[in-house]
Protein backbone atom coordinates (compact mmCIF):
# COMPACT_ATOMS: atom_id res chain seq x y z
CA UNK A 1 0.00 0.00 0.00
CA UNK A 2 2.78 2.14 0.58
CA UNK A 3 4.31 2.07 -2.91
CA UNK A 4 0.97 2.30 -4.10
CA UNK A 5 0.78 5.54 -2.04
CA UNK A 6 3.60 6.65 -3.25
CA UNK A 7 2.52 6.37 -6.82
CA UNK A 8 -0.23 8.25 -6.76
CA UNK A 9 1.60 10.66 -4.74
CA UNK A 10 3.46 10.77 -8.28
CA UNK A 11 0.90 10.73 -10.36
CA UNK A 12 -0.48 14.05 -8.48
CA UNK A 13 2.46 15.69 -8.34
CA UNK A 14 2.25 15.09 -12.27
CA UNK A 15 3.51 12.12 -12.92
CA UNK A 16 7.38 13.02 -14.51
CA UNK A 17 8.17 13.63 -10.74
CA UNK A 18 7.73 9.83 -10.20
CA UNK A 19 9.62 9.01 -13.39
CA UNK A 20 11.99 11.57 -13.26
CA UNK A 21 13.06 12.11 -9.73
CA UNK A 22 13.69 8.50 -9.49
CA UNK A 23 16.19 8.86 -6.22
CA UNK A 24 13.78 11.37 -4.48
CA UNK A 25 11.05 8.54 -4.62
CA UNK A 26 13.38 5.89 -3.99
CA UNK A 27 14.58 7.87 -1.07
CA UNK A 28 10.78 8.05 0.26
CA UNK A 29 10.18 4.43 -0.26
CA UNK A 30 12.79 3.81 1.99
CA UNK A 31 11.62 6.29 4.97
CA UNK A 32 7.98 5.40 4.09
CA UNK A 33 6.93 8.14 2.04
CA UNK A 34 2.81 6.90 3.41
CA UNK A 35 4.25 7.11 6.57
CA UNK A 36 1.27 7.56 8.72
CA UNK A 37 -1.02 10.50 10.20
CA UNK A 38 -4.29 8.79 10.48
CA UNK A 39 -5.51 5.95 12.07
CA UNK A 40 -2.23 4.36 12.52
CA UNK A 41 -1.01 7.72 14.45
CA UNK A 42 2.43 9.53 13.34
CA UNK A 43 4.45 7.39 11.52
CA UNK A 44 8.50 7.77 11.34
CA UNK A 45 10.93 6.63 8.58
CA UNK A 46 11.99 3.09 8.26
CA UNK A 47 10.95 0.11 6.43
CA UNK A 48 8.89 -0.51 10.07
CA UNK A 49 6.43 2.87 9.50
CA UNK A 50 5.91 1.75 5.59
CA UNK A 51 4.55 -1.71 6.79
CA UNK A 52 2.58 -0.10 9.65
CA UNK A 53 1.00 2.44 6.83
CA UNK A 54 0.09 -0.26 4.54
CA UNK A 55 -1.41 -2.27 7.51
CA UNK A 56 -2.99 0.86 8.51
CA UNK A 57 -4.18 1.53 5.00
CA UNK A 58 -6.20 -1.58 4.97
CA UNK A 59 -8.33 -0.20 7.17
CA UNK A 60 -8.06 3.82 5.91
CA UNK A 61 -7.08 7.00 7.11
CA UNK A 62 -4.66 9.81 5.96
CA UNK A 63 -1.25 9.43 5.25
CA UNK A 64 0.94 12.27 4.43
CA UNK A 65 3.55 11.80 1.74
CA UNK A 66 7.72 12.85 1.87
CA UNK A 67 7.59 16.58 0.68
CA UNK A 68 9.44 16.27 -2.54
CA UNK A 69 11.62 19.33 -3.74
CA UNK A 70 10.65 19.92 -7.27
CA UNK A 71 11.59 23.10 -9.55
CA UNK A 72 7.78 24.57 -8.83
CA UNK A 73 8.95 24.22 -5.28
CA UNK A 74 8.08 21.45 -2.11
CA UNK A 75 5.20 19.63 -3.53
CA UNK A 76 3.66 17.37 -0.89
CA UNK A 77 0.07 15.33 -0.72
CA UNK A 78 -2.18 13.29 1.59
CA UNK A 79 -3.55 10.13 0.19
CA UNK A 80 -6.60 9.51 2.33
CA UNK A 81 -7.46 5.52 1.76
CA UNK A 82 -11.17 4.09 3.09
CA UNK A 83 -11.15 0.15 2.95
CA UNK A 84 -8.12 -0.22 1.24
CA UNK A 85 -9.17 2.08 -1.31
CA UNK A 86 -7.97 5.38 -2.17
CA UNK A 87 -10.67 7.71 -2.35
CA UNK A 88 -8.74 11.15 -2.40
CA UNK A 89 -5.18 12.67 -2.96
CA UNK A 90 -4.94 16.12 -2.04
CA UNK A 91 -2.01 18.21 -2.41
CA UNK A 92 -0.83 19.66 0.99
CA UNK A 93 2.16 21.80 -0.07
CA UNK A 94 2.46 23.86 -3.48
CA UNK A 95 4.68 26.00 -2.48
CA UNK A 96 6.82 28.30 -5.20
CA UNK A 97 8.21 31.60 -4.92
CA UNK A 98 4.97 33.52 -6.15
CA UNK A 99 2.81 31.17 -3.85
CA UNK A 100 0.79 30.76 -7.34
CA UNK A 101 -1.81 28.01 -8.03
CA UNK A 102 1.19 26.13 -9.52
CA UNK A 103 0.29 24.54 -13.10
CA UNK A 104 3.05 21.53 -12.18
CA UNK A 105 2.92 18.93 -15.55
CA UNK A 106 5.82 20.86 -17.86
CA UNK A 107 5.81 16.91 -19.15
CA UNK A 108 6.55 16.91 -22.88
CA UNK A 109 3.15 15.44 -24.95
CA UNK A 110 2.32 14.00 -28.50
CA UNK A 111 1.55 16.73 -30.15
CA UNK A 112 0.31 17.57 -34.13
CA UNK A 113 2.68 19.59 -36.24
CA UNK A 114 -0.73 22.07 -36.50
CA UNK A 115 -0.94 22.57 -32.35
CA UNK A 116 3.09 23.60 -32.27
CA UNK A 117 4.15 27.26 -32.47
CA UNK A 118 3.49 28.07 -36.32
CA UNK A 119 6.38 28.96 -38.07
CA UNK A 120 6.89 30.77 -41.48
CA UNK A 121 10.66 31.47 -42.83
CA UNK A 122 9.46 35.28 -43.43
CA UNK A 123 8.46 35.72 -39.65
CA UNK A 124 11.78 34.33 -37.90
CA UNK A 125 15.15 36.15 -37.55
CA UNK A 126 17.32 33.09 -37.13
CA UNK A 127 17.21 29.04 -37.45
CA UNK A 128 17.94 26.58 -34.85
CA UNK A 129 18.73 23.13 -36.31
CA UNK A 130 21.56 20.69 -36.08
CA UNK A 131 25.20 22.03 -35.97
CA UNK A 132 25.91 22.31 -39.85
CA UNK A 133 29.13 22.11 -41.49
CA UNK A 134 30.31 25.66 -42.75
CA UNK A 135 29.67 23.80 -46.55
CA UNK A 136 25.94 22.72 -45.44
CA UNK A 137 25.32 26.73 -44.09
CA UNK A 138 25.73 28.11 -47.47
CA UNK A 139 22.44 26.14 -48.42
CA UNK A 140 20.78 26.61 -45.50
CA UNK A 141 17.84 28.77 -43.93
CA UNK A 142 19.78 30.47 -41.57
CA UNK A 143 22.59 30.89 -44.67
CA UNK A 144 20.11 32.80 -46.47
CA UNK A 145 18.36 34.61 -43.53
CA UNK A 146 22.65 35.87 -43.52
CA UNK A 147 23.08 36.92 -46.96
CA UNK A 148 19.60 38.79 -47.02
CA UNK A 149 20.65 40.39 -43.87
CA UNK A 150 24.14 41.85 -45.17
CA UNK B 1 15.73 35.68 -50.69
CA UNK B 2 14.14 39.44 -50.35
CA UNK B 3 15.01 41.65 -46.95
CA UNK B 4 11.86 41.06 -44.71
CA UNK B 5 13.07 43.47 -42.14
CA UNK B 6 15.76 45.86 -41.44
CA UNK B 7 18.10 43.51 -39.95
CA UNK B 8 21.84 43.43 -40.72
CA UNK B 9 24.16 40.31 -40.12
CA UNK B 10 27.79 39.56 -40.22
CA UNK B 11 29.49 35.96 -40.34
CA UNK B 12 32.51 34.20 -39.51
CA UNK B 13 33.66 30.67 -39.24
CA UNK B 14 34.99 28.96 -36.12
CA UNK B 15 34.32 25.32 -35.11
CA UNK B 16 33.47 23.58 -37.76
CA UNK B 17 30.61 25.91 -38.46
CA UNK B 18 29.36 29.40 -38.95
CA UNK B 19 28.45 32.02 -36.62
CA UNK B 20 26.35 34.24 -37.28
CA UNK B 21 25.35 38.19 -35.36
CA UNK B 22 22.39 39.66 -36.54
CA UNK B 23 21.55 43.02 -35.39
CA UNK B 24 18.66 45.66 -36.03
CA UNK B 25 19.81 48.39 -38.69
CA UNK B 26 19.75 51.72 -37.00
CA UNK B 27 17.63 54.69 -38.57
CA UNK B 28 17.82 58.40 -37.94
CA UNK B 29 20.61 60.10 -36.31
CA UNK B 30 23.33 57.43 -36.33
CA UNK B 31 22.45 55.59 -39.47
CA UNK B 32 22.44 52.23 -41.23
CA UNK B 33 26.46 52.83 -41.74
CA UNK B 34 27.03 53.65 -38.46
CA UNK B 35 25.48 50.97 -37.46
CA UNK B 36 27.08 48.43 -39.42
CA UNK B 37 30.71 49.31 -38.56
CA UNK B 38 29.27 49.06 -34.80
CA UNK B 39 28.12 45.34 -36.09
CA UNK B 40 31.81 44.79 -37.38
CA UNK B 41 33.55 45.82 -34.40
CA UNK B 42 30.99 43.56 -32.56
CA UNK B 43 31.57 40.65 -34.87
CA UNK B 44 35.41 40.70 -34.83
CA UNK B 45 34.83 40.49 -30.68
CA UNK B 46 32.79 38.23 -30.77
CA UNK B 47 35.37 35.89 -33.20
CA UNK B 48 37.77 36.50 -30.83
CA UNK B 49 36.07 34.74 -28.46
CA UNK B 50 35.38 31.90 -30.25
CA UNK B 51 38.62 31.73 -31.25
CA UNK B 52 40.09 31.56 -27.68
CA UNK B 53 37.76 28.78 -27.07
CA UNK B 54 38.61 26.78 -29.97
CA UNK B 55 42.37 27.06 -29.48
CA UNK B 56 42.34 25.58 -26.02
CA UNK B 57 39.46 23.01 -26.57
CA UNK B 58 39.58 21.88 -30.19
CA UNK B 59 40.39 18.31 -30.58
CA UNK B 60 41.68 19.52 -34.43
CA UNK B 61 44.32 21.46 -33.49
CA UNK B 62 47.06 19.61 -32.72
CA UNK B 63 48.49 22.10 -30.33
CA UNK B 64 45.94 22.62 -28.37
CA UNK B 65 45.58 21.95 -24.63
CA UNK B 66 42.37 19.63 -25.42
CA UNK B 67 44.42 17.72 -27.89
CA UNK B 68 47.71 17.70 -25.49
CA UNK B 69 45.42 15.55 -22.90
CA UNK B 70 44.27 13.28 -25.31
CA UNK B 71 47.67 12.10 -26.39
CA UNK B 72 48.24 11.86 -22.51
CA UNK B 73 50.68 14.44 -22.73
CA UNK B 74 49.27 16.93 -19.73
CA UNK B 75 47.28 15.29 -17.08
CA UNK B 76 44.07 17.14 -15.93
CA UNK B 77 45.22 18.35 -13.12
CA UNK B 78 48.03 19.96 -14.28
CA UNK B 79 45.62 21.73 -17.02
CA UNK B 80 44.50 25.38 -17.25
CA UNK B 81 41.78 26.80 -14.52
CA UNK B 82 39.56 27.08 -17.81
CA UNK B 83 40.09 23.48 -18.58
CA UNK B 84 39.63 22.18 -15.18
CA UNK B 85 36.26 24.48 -14.61
CA UNK B 86 35.01 23.33 -17.85
CA UNK B 87 36.05 20.05 -16.98
CA UNK B 88 34.21 20.04 -13.90
CA UNK B 89 31.10 21.61 -15.25
CA UNK B 90 31.05 19.14 -17.75
CA UNK B 91 30.98 16.47 -15.13
CA UNK B 92 28.30 18.10 -12.98
CA UNK B 93 25.51 17.93 -16.28
CA UNK B 94 27.01 14.55 -16.34
CA UNK B 95 25.41 13.82 -12.92
CA UNK B 96 22.38 16.19 -13.34
CA UNK B 97 21.30 14.14 -16.89
CA UNK B 98 21.94 10.97 -15.22
CA UNK B 99 24.37 10.08 -17.49
CA UNK B 100 22.89 11.51 -20.62
CA UNK B 101 25.70 13.78 -21.31
CA UNK B 102 28.77 13.08 -20.85
CA UNK B 103 32.18 14.31 -21.72
CA UNK B 104 33.97 11.46 -22.51
CA UNK B 105 33.92 10.12 -26.36
CA UNK B 106 33.11 5.85 -26.27
CA UNK B 107 37.00 5.49 -26.49
CA UNK B 108 37.60 7.44 -23.31
CA UNK B 109 39.03 10.53 -25.09
CA UNK B 110 37.91 13.60 -23.18
CA UNK B 111 35.95 15.87 -25.69
CA UNK B 112 34.29 18.96 -24.45
CA UNK B 113 33.09 20.11 -27.36
CA UNK B 114 29.51 19.37 -26.67
CA UNK B 115 29.65 22.47 -23.78
CA UNK B 116 32.32 24.69 -25.19
CA UNK B 117 30.50 25.39 -28.23
CA UNK B 118 27.62 26.74 -25.37
CA UNK B 119 30.22 28.42 -22.97
CA UNK B 120 31.81 30.27 -26.32
CA UNK B 121 28.46 32.23 -26.87
CA UNK B 122 27.35 32.68 -23.33
CA UNK B 123 30.54 34.76 -22.95
CA UNK B 124 30.25 36.39 -26.59
CA UNK B 125 26.82 37.37 -25.26
CA UNK B 126 28.52 39.14 -22.30
CA UNK B 127 30.65 40.77 -24.70
CA UNK B 128 28.06 42.36 -26.29
CA UNK B 129 26.30 43.34 -23.46
CA UNK B 130 29.73 44.90 -22.33
CA UNK B 131 30.22 47.03 -25.38
CA UNK B 132 26.49 48.39 -24.93
CA UNK B 133 24.60 46.30 -27.84
CA UNK B 134 21.07 45.55 -26.44
CA UNK B 135 19.55 44.11 -29.50
CA UNK B 136 21.28 40.95 -31.22
CA UNK B 137 20.69 37.72 -31.89
CA UNK B 138 23.62 35.27 -31.78
CA UNK B 139 23.29 32.01 -34.09
CA UNK B 140 26.39 29.40 -34.21
CA UNK B 141 25.61 26.76 -36.30
CA UNK B 142 22.11 26.09 -34.93
CA UNK B 143 22.32 27.48 -31.10
CA UNK B 144 20.65 30.92 -30.44
CA UNK B 145 21.02 33.36 -27.88
CA UNK B 146 19.22 36.38 -27.87
CA UNK B 147 18.93 39.85 -26.51
CA UNK B 148 16.53 42.68 -26.25
CA UNK B 149 14.34 42.94 -29.81
CA UNK B 150 14.81 42.92 -33.36
CA UNK B 151 12.41 46.07 -33.34
CA UNK B 152 13.65 47.89 -30.39
CA UNK B 153 10.78 50.24 -31.05
CA UNK B 154 8.58 47.53 -30.41
CA UNK B 155 9.66 45.45 -28.14
CA UNK B 156 8.88 42.17 -30.04
CA UNK B 157 10.96 39.32 -29.24
CA UNK B 158 13.21 37.87 -31.39
CA UNK B 159 11.72 34.58 -33.15
CA UNK B 160 13.54 31.37 -33.39
CA UNK B 161 12.37 28.42 -36.52
CA UNK B 162 13.01 25.69 -35.71
CA UNK B 163 14.51 23.93 -39.01
CA UNK B 164 12.72 20.45 -40.06
CA UNK B 165 15.06 17.76 -39.76
CA UNK B 166 13.09 15.91 -42.67
CA UNK B 167 13.36 19.17 -45.02
CA UNK B 168 15.90 21.31 -43.81
CA UNK B 169 14.79 24.01 -46.00
CA UNK B 170 11.32 24.18 -43.74
CA UNK B 171 10.78 24.64 -40.76
CA UNK B 172 8.77 22.93 -38.17
CA UNK B 173 8.29 25.07 -35.49
CA UNK B 174 9.16 28.77 -34.30
CA UNK B 175 10.06 29.86 -30.48
CA UNK B 176 10.04 33.83 -29.06
CA UNK B 177 13.03 34.41 -27.09
CA UNK B 178 12.68 37.27 -24.46
CA UNK B 179 12.12 38.24 -21.49
CA UNK B 180 8.73 37.72 -21.09
CA UNK B 181 9.31 34.20 -20.98
CA UNK B 182 12.53 33.59 -19.53
CA UNK B 183 14.10 32.09 -22.28
CA UNK B 184 16.75 33.16 -23.97
CA UNK B 185 18.50 30.44 -25.40
CA UNK B 186 17.35 27.93 -28.21
CA UNK B 187 20.10 25.21 -28.90
CA UNK B 188 18.95 22.12 -31.27
CA UNK B 189 20.88 18.83 -31.82
CA UNK B 190 20.03 15.98 -33.68
CA UNK B 191 21.42 13.35 -36.57
CA UNK B 192 20.24 15.59 -39.35
CA UNK B 193 23.32 17.03 -39.87
CA UNK B 194 27.43 16.95 -38.44
CA UNK B 195 27.90 14.45 -36.07
CA UNK B 196 26.58 16.00 -33.00
CA UNK B 197 28.85 14.78 -29.77
CA UNK B 198 26.59 12.58 -28.24
CA UNK B 199 27.60 9.70 -26.93
CA UNK B 200 24.81 6.97 -26.41
CA UNK B 201 26.61 6.00 -23.16
CA UNK B 202 24.45 2.34 -22.52
CA UNK B 203 21.11 3.95 -22.98
CA UNK B 204 18.95 2.06 -24.96
CA UNK B 205 18.08 3.67 -28.52
CA UNK B 206 14.88 2.37 -30.31
CA UNK B 207 13.11 3.95 -33.83
CA UNK B 208 10.27 4.08 -31.13
CA UNK B 209 11.94 6.24 -28.10
CA UNK B 210 14.62 7.84 -30.23
CA UNK B 211 14.81 11.53 -31.01
CA UNK B 212 16.06 12.35 -34.47
CA UNK B 213 16.10 15.95 -33.19
CA UNK B 214 15.60 17.71 -29.79
CA UNK B 215 15.13 21.28 -29.16
CA UNK B 216 15.53 23.10 -25.70
CA UNK B 217 14.79 26.64 -25.08
CA UNK B 218 16.31 28.13 -21.61
CA UNK B 219 16.96 31.08 -19.73
CA UNK B 220 20.67 30.61 -20.41
CA UNK B 221 22.75 28.64 -23.83
CA UNK B 222 24.80 25.95 -22.33
CA UNK B 223 21.47 24.64 -20.40
CA UNK B 224 19.94 24.87 -23.48
CA UNK B 225 22.47 23.13 -25.35
CA UNK B 226 23.22 20.53 -23.20
CA UNK B 227 20.20 19.12 -22.53
CA UNK B 228 19.52 19.01 -25.89
CA UNK B 229 22.55 16.84 -26.45
CA UNK B 230 21.35 14.91 -23.56
CA UNK B 231 17.78 14.15 -24.67
CA UNK B 232 19.20 13.45 -27.77
CA UNK B 233 21.47 10.66 -26.35
CA UNK B 234 18.60 9.54 -22.94
CA UNK B 235 15.77 9.41 -25.59
CA UNK B 236 12.29 10.01 -23.74
CA UNK B 237 13.44 9.26 -19.97
CA UNK B 238 16.09 12.03 -20.13
CA UNK B 239 13.45 14.66 -21.66
CA UNK B 240 10.79 13.66 -19.02
CA UNK B 241 14.33 14.36 -16.52
CA UNK B 242 14.96 17.19 -18.16
CA UNK B 243 11.28 18.60 -18.25
CA UNK B 244 10.72 17.86 -14.40
CA UNK B 245 14.56 19.43 -13.24
CA UNK B 246 14.86 22.58 -15.33
CA UNK B 247 12.74 25.73 -16.00
CA UNK B 248 12.73 24.67 -20.22
CA UNK B 249 10.68 23.93 -22.88
CA UNK B 250 11.70 21.12 -25.34
CA UNK B 251 10.52 20.31 -28.85
CA UNK B 252 11.50 16.64 -29.66
CA UNK B 253 11.09 14.77 -33.08
CA UNK B 254 10.87 11.25 -32.70
CA UNK B 255 12.45 9.19 -35.51
CA UNK B 256 9.47 8.10 -36.56
CA UNK B 257 8.32 12.08 -37.22
CA UNK B 258 5.84 12.42 -34.17
CA UNK B 259 6.42 15.50 -32.33
CA UNK B 260 6.57 16.03 -28.87
CA UNK B 261 6.32 19.23 -26.81
CA UNK B 262 6.13 20.90 -23.78
CA UNK B 263 3.54 24.21 -23.55
CA UNK B 264 5.64 26.88 -24.49
CA UNK B 265 5.90 25.29 -28.14
CA UNK B 266 2.15 24.47 -28.43
CA UNK B 267 -0.23 26.95 -29.79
Amino acid sequence: MASAGILLAGWQAGAHIAESSASAVTTSDVNGAAAGTGSDGTGSSGAGASAKAGAAAKAGGSFTGTAVQTRFGTVQVQVTVKGGVITDVTALQLTDAEQRSVQISNRAAPVLRSEVLDAQSANVQTVSGATVTSDAYLTSLQGALDAANF
Amino acid sequence: MPRTSDLRSRTFRSMGTVVSLTVPAAHGLTGPEAKVLELEAATTAVEQVFLAHDRTFSLYRPGSEASAIARGELALAQASDDMRRTHAEALRWRLDTEGAFTPERPDGVLDLAGIVKAQAIMEAGTVLLALGLQDWCLNAGGDVLAHGSPEPGRGEPWRAGVVDPADRGALVSAFPLGPANSRSALATSGTAERGEHIWAAGLARTASSGFRQVSVAAADIVTADVLATAIMAGGRRTLDIATGRWDVDVLAVSNDGGLLATPGFRT
